[in-house]
């Protein structure tokens, strides 16, 4: 049922969503090993906290986005992937995001003009 | 490999129970074992990185609640939308409750206030405290006088009727306003009142309030079960001093107890019959989703 809704349902995806499909992108990972991810700056720079990544994951599980493997070190540290649902938010959030930072580029490189042609 | 502060971690573990219960028990031993991995791995000093993990334990657990507040409002909008009104109804019935009793109190006030005026000022003027401040009176009817008429019958003549002085008001049973007078020092030279066959002492600080504020109203409590609306003004004149007006509350606190009574039951009344018809309501919602989804 959720996996019929169009992947933008979710967007704009918060900092925390987006570094948590971000990491688990790059494969299936524990909690943990999330967080390490999310922290570098490829993975955004994000400091996530224990009670923000598992509200986020539970969240995100919920809404079938990401879900577990079933495989387990211990009840301790259970691992979680991307779902194909989850990939398709993360692909629309990615194209969403990349639109804007063109905009704000070219806004930066060229500047806004003014009505009567002056740069501001 | 650095091992967590074995007291923080206890604390953390015990935070925990700030989620909601649902996902603590699930996550709980995930979460615990992500702090171990990250204080074995934690290059920040330890105060930082304890202090950044109870700030999102405490914030990460109000935003869980809140979520969880709107997910139940999403599943059940009709039980939602009655605990909104159930409180607004609340708030408005507790606050009309107190705007009448706030009436209620200061309307205790009034006599005091007006004799209050008119005794300082006649003690102003050079006027002794007896001249001004009157000993309670009471009324007593004289016996009818059996007079016979002309033609034999016998009629009843009503006269008119004694006043006395009483020994003044006690303030325990009597609803009779009562005036107190003392000097600049604070020595009583002047009563009409009495509790238990002696004055009552006024509460500490009265006077020197009164020193730079003239007049001063307040609930007295002589002693428990008494409690007496009275005010306070500061005479001037030839001899300053204080004069404490005050009325027993018994009966505006018979009428309190009444309106708390009455609003209660009203709270009660309304709230209830706005969750049986919410309750009511969600039923014939679930039963008719049911008959279309049959």
């Amino acid at each position: 049922m959720i996996r019929s809704q169009p992947a933008d349902v979710h967007l704009p995806l918060t900092p925390a969503v987006f570094a948590v499909l971000l990491a688990l992108a790059g494969g299936e990972k524990h909690g943990y090993a999330i967080m390490k991810e999310a922290a570098l700056p490829a993975g955004g720079s994000i400091s996530l906290g224990p009670g923000t990544l598992y509200g986020t994951l539970d969240r995100l599980i919920r809404d079938a986005l990401v879900e577990e493997t079933g495989l387990t070190d211990d009840a301790r540290r259970r691992y979680y992937r991307i779902t194909e649902f989850g990939q398709r938010a993360l692909t629309a959030e990615t194209s969403r995001l990349a639109a804007l930072l063109r905009t704000a580029r070219a806004r930066a490189v060229h500047g806004v003009t003014r009505p009567d042609g002056a740069g501001v | 490999m650095r091992r967590p502060n074995p007291f923080l971690f206890a604390l953390y573990r015990f935070m925990l129970r700030l989620y909601p219960s649902r996902l603590r028990l699930r996550y709980q031993e995930e979460m615990l074992q992500s702090v171990r991995d990250a204080c074995a791995e934690r290059r920040e000093p330890a105060p930082r990185f304890w202090l950044r993990l109870f700030a999102d334990l405490l914030t990460s657990s109000i935003k869980e609640h809140l979520l969880m507040i709107r997910d139940q409002a999403v599943a059940r909008p009709v039980f939602f939308h009655a605990i909104i009104l159930g409180l607004i109804l609340t708030m408005m019935g507790g606050a009309a409750a107190v705007a009448f009793q706030q009436l209620l109190r200061r309307g205790a006030d009034e006599p005091q206030i007006q004799m209050a005026d008119d005794y300082a000022a006649g003690l102003a003027s050079g006027q002794r405290p007896s001249d001004v401040i009157p000993l309670p009176m009471a009324i007593i009817p004289t016996p009818p006088i059996v007079v016979r008429r002309e033609d034999g019958s016998q009629a009843q003549l009503w006269t008119c009727c004694s006043i006395r002085m009483t020994g003044g008001v006690d303030i325990d049973r009597s609803l009779q306003p009562f005036a107190l007078v003392y000097d600049d020092s604070g020595n009583l030279i002047f009563s009409n009142g009495h509790l238990d066959q002696a004055i009552p002492i006024p509460p500490h600080g009265v006077f020197n309030y009164l020193r730079s504020h003239s007049v001063d109203k307040f609930t007295w409590q002589p002693r428990h079960g008494v409690r007496i609306a009275t005010v306070a003004r500061r005479v001037d004149g030839p001899h300053p001093g204080f004069v404490l007006v005050g009325r027993s509350l018994t009966l505006v606190e018979e009428q309190e107890g009444l309106l708390y009574h009455a609003t209660f039951i009203g709270w009660f009344v309304v709230v209830g019959l706005l969750f049986a018809g919410a309750a009511l309501l969600s039923r014939v919602q679930s039963s008719t989703l049911n008959s279309q989804g049959s």
